[in-house]
């Protein structure tokens, strides 16, 4: 009978309408008052016009009542530049986007199957309160929580983002924890393993949310964030150039993207970048904007462990990683942080195909006591394998200092870079000449008549040994190259690599030091 | 009042400022030297010198106080 017939559709078009309206208009004034953008307003922006695609629009509270549109989570795919994309995206009007049963156990489980059954990349936007406490009971506890274990089995397989847009207490922080991108809003956003009122329950101290877990916090301290953003719009613009560098998956090459930059472009103006005294600074991301493509530069991590630069940029074309030594913070010098940094970095690159490109500069891992207490040999010793373990296309460029262990984790000769070139002015060495000095010729020099003029004398016979040509001559590097020519030797030597297959003994899997 | 700390071990090698100047954001107020480099310490933002807690030649540790500003 068409009356039924129109009031069954009716009824579907009514309870759409009321899930679309999210936590009603009250609760979406009050989220645009706290400078956020709703659950859909962020899929709007994240996802090409039109190519969002619902799934779980129709989920409610776990009790049946129609208290929690969605069940506060809202979930499908999209496109990002025409490729599908995953979301999660967690909706503060309903329920303060709490984690409720029905969006948790099958909603986001939904998205997590498919996006890996697609190999697909996936992107959380959250912001929310955490677990709905309200709907915990008992011990059923011991039933939760794989959400982390198969964001561990996508690692590596498709890409992860967790886009910082609110609050992400508790135990749902390992959901940034565990992904590959983690952009945060300044003022807005936090995480942290407990909230302010289980903090002062658990321990006493007084302290919150955003003092404790606010980017300032995680993106300059911790290290748990990546980059700091102004603002929803910002972010999700971040998670859309983040999502351009890399593939779908493991399984495909990064998408190519030529601008018409000329791969044999000479890069100018290097000379007023880079000075040739080894003891002064410069900013490296200047030399990074030089060589690559214009405008492809994306930095990772801009605000902590400054010492190194990494980031994604594209060199003909082809994306690439860059992990470049910063002469400007700590003189260059590695330290645990950076390593840190820098290995993460290189093993996400590696994992999807992306080529790595070294930029040397650096006079070594920082030495000391103070380092040896923050177990600085395991930290470097991270970057040590990262770098070992990589089989994308390598290229290392020594632009001045290659000293000691830095020389090693900078992709140096025996780390099997596909092309290791160096500037004229490089210094290859196992230390400095100045220190070299003072161990070697220690006695000499007190022995001289006049020390100083001795050791200077030491110093710049060694230097003169240090030069590249020693080790161009011997062909342990490829070449000696004039600055303005890195570009066309970083294009030709990934285009060299490609369809590059390195087989090493078969392994369950190797042993990183954490 | 910002307190501008060394970010490592080394020792002064070029005070560049003084009590009472005024300094503008990513001015350097001093040069370390550590790991055979020269290490700009910059002000953090804009204002006025209050002390310069360090002398050229002195080593400093990570974390210490080198300058304050107001």
């Amino acid at each position: 009978m068409p009356d039924e017939y129109e009031s069954k559709v009716g009824e579907l078009r009514a309870r759409r309408k009321k899930n679309l309206a999210m936590g009603g208009e009250e609760k979406i004034a009050k989220q645009h008052e706290r400078g956020k953008l709703t659950a859909r307003e962020r899929i709007d922006l994240l996802f090409d016009a039109g190519t969002f695609v619902e799934l779980g629009l129709l989920a409610q509270n776990r009790d049946g009542s129609d208290t929690a549109p969605a069940d506060g989570v809202v979930t499908g795919h999209g496109e990002v530049d025409g490729r599908q994309v995953w979301v999660i995206a967690y909706d503060f009007t309903v329920m303060a986007g709490s984690m409720g049963a029905v969006g948790e156990q099958f909603k986001a489980a939904r998205v997590r199957e498919l996006a890996l059954r697609y190999r697909k990349p996936i992107v959380w936007l959250l912001d929310s309160a955490g677990a709905r406490i309200q709907e915990a009971s008992g011990s059923t506890f011991a039933g939760t929580g794989w959400l982390f274990a198969e964001q561990v089995y996508m690692s590596g397989v498709i890409p992860q983002v967790a886009a910082m847009l609110g609050p992400c207490a508790a135990g749902t922080a390992y959901i940034p924890g565990l992904a590959d991108f983690v952009p945060m809003v300044k003022g807005t956003s936090s995480m942290a393993l407990g909230g302010a009122r289980l903090v002062k329950a658990a321990t006493g101290e007084d302290v919150n949310d955003h003092d404790m877990g606010g980017s300032q916090v995680h993106c300059y301290e911790s290290g748990v964030g990546d980059n700091e953003v102004e603002n929803d719009a910002e972010c999700i613009a971040t998670v859309r150039r983040f999502l351009s560098y890399l593939p779908s998956s493991n399984l495909e090459p990064p998408p190519f993207e030529d601008i018409g930059d000329p791969a044999d472009r000479l890069v100018a103006g290097l000379e007023k970048i880079v000075p040739v005294n080894q003891r002064a600074a410069y900013d490296v991301r200047k030399v990074i904007k030089a060589i690559f493509d214009a405008e492809s530069w994306f930095e990772i991590k801009p605000t902590w462990a400054k010492n190194i630069v990494i980031g994604f940029a594209r060199a003909g074309g082809h994306s690439v990683g860059v992990v470049a030594n910063q002469p400007m913070q700590k003189g260059g010098a590695l330290d645990s942080d950076s390593a840190d940094k820098a290995a993460r970095f290189i093993r996400m690159c590696d994992a999807f195909n992306v080529a790595l490109v070294y930029l040397m500069d650096v006079p070594g891992f920082l030495v000391g006591s103070q380092v040896e207490k923050e177990g600085i040999i395991r930290h470097g010793a991270k970057m040590l394998y990262a770098t070992s373990e990589a089989t994308v296309p390598k290229v290392t460029v020594i632009m001045r200092k290659a000293y000691g262990a830095g020389y090693y984790v900078m992709c140096g000769k025996g780390y099997q870079p596909d092309t290791i070139v160096a500037w004229p002015f490089a210094e290859i060495s196992v230390m400095g000449p100045e220190g070299a000095v003072n161990i070697i010729f220690n006695k000499q020099v007190e022995a001289s008549e006049n020390p100083e003029a001795t050791r200077a004398q030491l110093i710049e016979t060694i230097r003169a040994q240090i030069n590249p040509y020693l080790a161009a001559g011997w062909a342990m590097i490829d070449d000696v190259i004039d600055p303005a020519e890195t570009r066309r030797v970083i294009v030709t030597g990934i285009e060299q690599a490609r369809g590059k297959k390195i087989d090493r003994p078969w392994r369950k899997h190797g042993n990183i030091p954490v | 009042m910002t307190e501008v700390k060394a970010e490592l071990v080394g020792s002064v090698w070029k005070v560049k400022t003084q009590p009472g100047a005024h300094v503008g954001e990513e001015d350097e107020l001093l040069i370390l030297e550590s790991m055979k480099m020269e290490i700009p310490v910059t002000a953090p933002r804009a204002g006025t010198v209050r002390e310069v807690r360090v002398k050229e030649g002195e080593v400093v540790k990570e974390g210490q106080v080198l300058v304050v500003l107001e």
